[in-house]
C-alpha cells in the first residue's frame, strides 16, 4: 500500500496541475469573441498583443488585472463573456482612480480605449452589469 | 411632435453616452488594488510595446542599436534563458529597423538557443514563418510572429517543467529593451521619450517572480547577481507620475542595465 501512495499522489498532482493550466471551452469561446472585438481596432493600426487573461465573472464582483503601459501608446482592452450577459470594461490608474476611456458596449462584448499620460501600472476591471456571470476573456491591443 | 422630438433627442443622447463611454469617475479601494491579478502573459509588456512608444516621440536610429553576434553555446540554463529573452528583444529592434536579413539572423539564433534548452520542437515552423515574412517585408506580421515565438518558448518551458526559467526570458527581454531605449533617448533626448522609463511596478513584479523560483536557481551566481542589481534599477525607474527623467538619470539607468546585460552575455559567470 505504501508503495502505491507516492504513485497515486503523483498522478493526483499531475492531474491537478493540468486542470489548473487548461483553458475551458467557455474560455476559449470568450477569447475568440474578445479577439473579434479587438480585430475591429486592427483596421486603425492597433496590434493585438499575443497574450490574454481569462477568468470567471460573478454577480456583484469585478475581475481586476494589472497591466503596465507606456505613455505615448494608445490602448484598447477588449473583452467578451461566454454566457449571455452585459459586461463593461473600465480602467484605473495605479492610485485606483478611474481614468476616462472611450468605450464600446454590446451585451456580452465590451472594450475600453485610452492613451495613458504617464507610463506605469494601470488596473483593468471587467464588470458584470447584468446576468448570472460565467467565463470571460480579456485581450489588449496597442499602437 | 415636440414630445416625439424630445424622445428622439433623449435616445440619441443615450446612444452617444454609451458609444463615447462617458463614465462616472470612481476609485478602487486599496485592498482591491492589491488583489488585482498579475500574470506574465498580460501584465508584462513586450519589447515591441516599449519600442512602439519610443518610436512615436522621436526618430530612432534602430539599426544603430544592434549589438554584435552573441555566442549560442552557453551551458548554464539560466544564462541561456536570460539571453534568449534578450535575443527576442533584438528581433523586435530589427523589425523596427525593417531589416529583413537581421531579422532572419536573429530568428536562426533564437532557434539555436531554444534548442539548447530543449524547447525548440514547435519553434522550427515559427523560424520558417519569420524568414518568409522577413523576405516579404511584412513587418506588422513579423512583430506578431516574434511575440508568438516568445510565448511559445515560454509555454514549452512550462510543459517541460522549466517554469522557473520563464521569468528569466521575460527579464532578459526587458533588460535588453531598456538598454536600447535608454541608449536611443540619450542620443536624442526629449522629456516625452524619457517618460517611457517610468516602470516601478513592472520591475517590482519581475523581482517578486524571481523570488518565487526554486532556491537552487535563485542561488545561482548569475541569477543572484541580476536580482540584486534589479533592486537598484527599480529605484532608478521609480519616479512620480507626471515627472520625467533628466538626461543624466537616463544615462544612469543605461549604465545599470548595460552592466547587467554584459554579465548576462559574458561566458565567464560570476562566482
Amino acid at each position: 500500500m505504501k508503495r502505491w501512495l507516492p504513485i497515486f499522489l503523483s498522478i493526483l498532482v499531475l492531474a491537478a496541475s493540468v486542470a489548473v493550466r487548461a483553458e475551458t471551452d467557455a474560455e476559449v469561446r470568450a477569447r475568440k469573441d474578445a479577439l473579434d472585438v479587438a480585430g475591429a481596432f486592427s483596421n486603425d493600426g492597433f496590434k493585438i498583443r499575443d497574450g490574454h487573461w481569462c477568468g470567471v465573472l460573478k454577480p456583484h464582483e469585478h475581475a481586476l488585472v494589472a497591466v503596465n503601459l507606456y505613455a505615448g501608446n494608445q490602448y484598447w482592452f477588449s473583452t467578451a463573456s461566454a454566457e449571455p450577459a452585459k459586461i463593461a470594461v473600465s480602467v484605473y490608474d495605479e492610485s485606483g482612480k478611474q481614468v476616462t476611456t472611450e468605450s464600446y458596449n454590446n451585451g456580452e462584448k465590451a472594450a475600453a480605449g485610452f492613451s495613458p499620460a504617464n507610463s506605469g501600472q494601470y488596473l483593468v476591471s471587467v464588470d458584470l452589469v447584468e446576468g448570472d456571470g460565467g467565463s470571460f476573456c480579456l485581450v489588449y491591443s496597442y499602437k | 411632435m415636440i414630445r416625439l422630438a424630445k424622445l428622439c433627442a433623449l435616445a440619441l443622447a443615450a446612444i452617444v453616452f454609451v458609444a463615447t463611454g462617458a463614465t462616472d469617475t470612481g476609485r478602487l479601494p486599496a485592498d482591491q488594488l492589491a488583489k488585482a491579478v498579475r500574470s506574465d502573459s498580460i501584465s508584462i509588456p513586450t519589447p515591441g510595446e516599449l519600442f512602439a512608444a519610443l518610436g512615436k516621440s522621436e526618430k530612432t536610429n534602430w539599426s544603430g542599436q544592434y549589438r554584435g553576434p552573441m555566442p549560442v553555446t552557453y551551458r548554464n540554463r539560466a544564462q541561456i534563458a536570460l539571453n534568449l529573452g534578450g535575443l527576442i528583444a533584438d528581433g523586435f529592434i530589427a523589425v523596427q529597423a525593417k531589416d529583413s536579413q537581421q531579422v532572419k539572423n536573429i530568428g536562426s539564433d533564437i532557434i539555436k538557443l531554444a534548442k539548447a534548452l530543449g524547447v525548440s520542437e514547435h519553434l522550427l515552423s515559427r523560424g520558417k514563418s519569420i524568414n518568409e515574412f522577413a523576405d516579404n517585408n511584412e513587418w506588422d506580421t513579423l512583430q506578431e510572429e516574434l511575440e508568438a515565438t516568445q510565448n511559445e518558448v515560454k509555454s514549452s518551458m512550462q510543459s517541460h517543467a522549466d517554469q522557473d526559467l520563464v521569468i528569466l526570458v521575460t527579464l532578459g527581454g526587458w533588460i535588453r529593451g531598456t538598454q536600447v531605449v535608454t541608449a536611443a533617448i540619450m542620443q536624442n533626448y526629449d522629456e516625452r521619450s524619457a517618460k517611457v522609463l517610468r516602470q516601478p511596478a513592472l520591475v517590482r513584479f519581475m523581482q517578486s517572480k524571481i523570488n518565487e523560483v526554486s532556491p537552487e536557481l535563485r542561488q545561482e551566481p548569475l541569477v543572484k547577481d541580476v536580482s540584486e542589481q534589479l533592486n537598484g534599477i527599480e529605484k532608478a525607474v521609480s519616479f512620480p507620475a507626471g515627472k520625467t527623467l533628466a538626461v543624466d538619470d537616463v544615462r544612469k539607468v543605461n549604465e545599470a542595465v548595460t552592466k547587467v546585460m554584459t554579465e548576462i552575455e559574458s561566458k565567464e559567470l560570476p562566482k
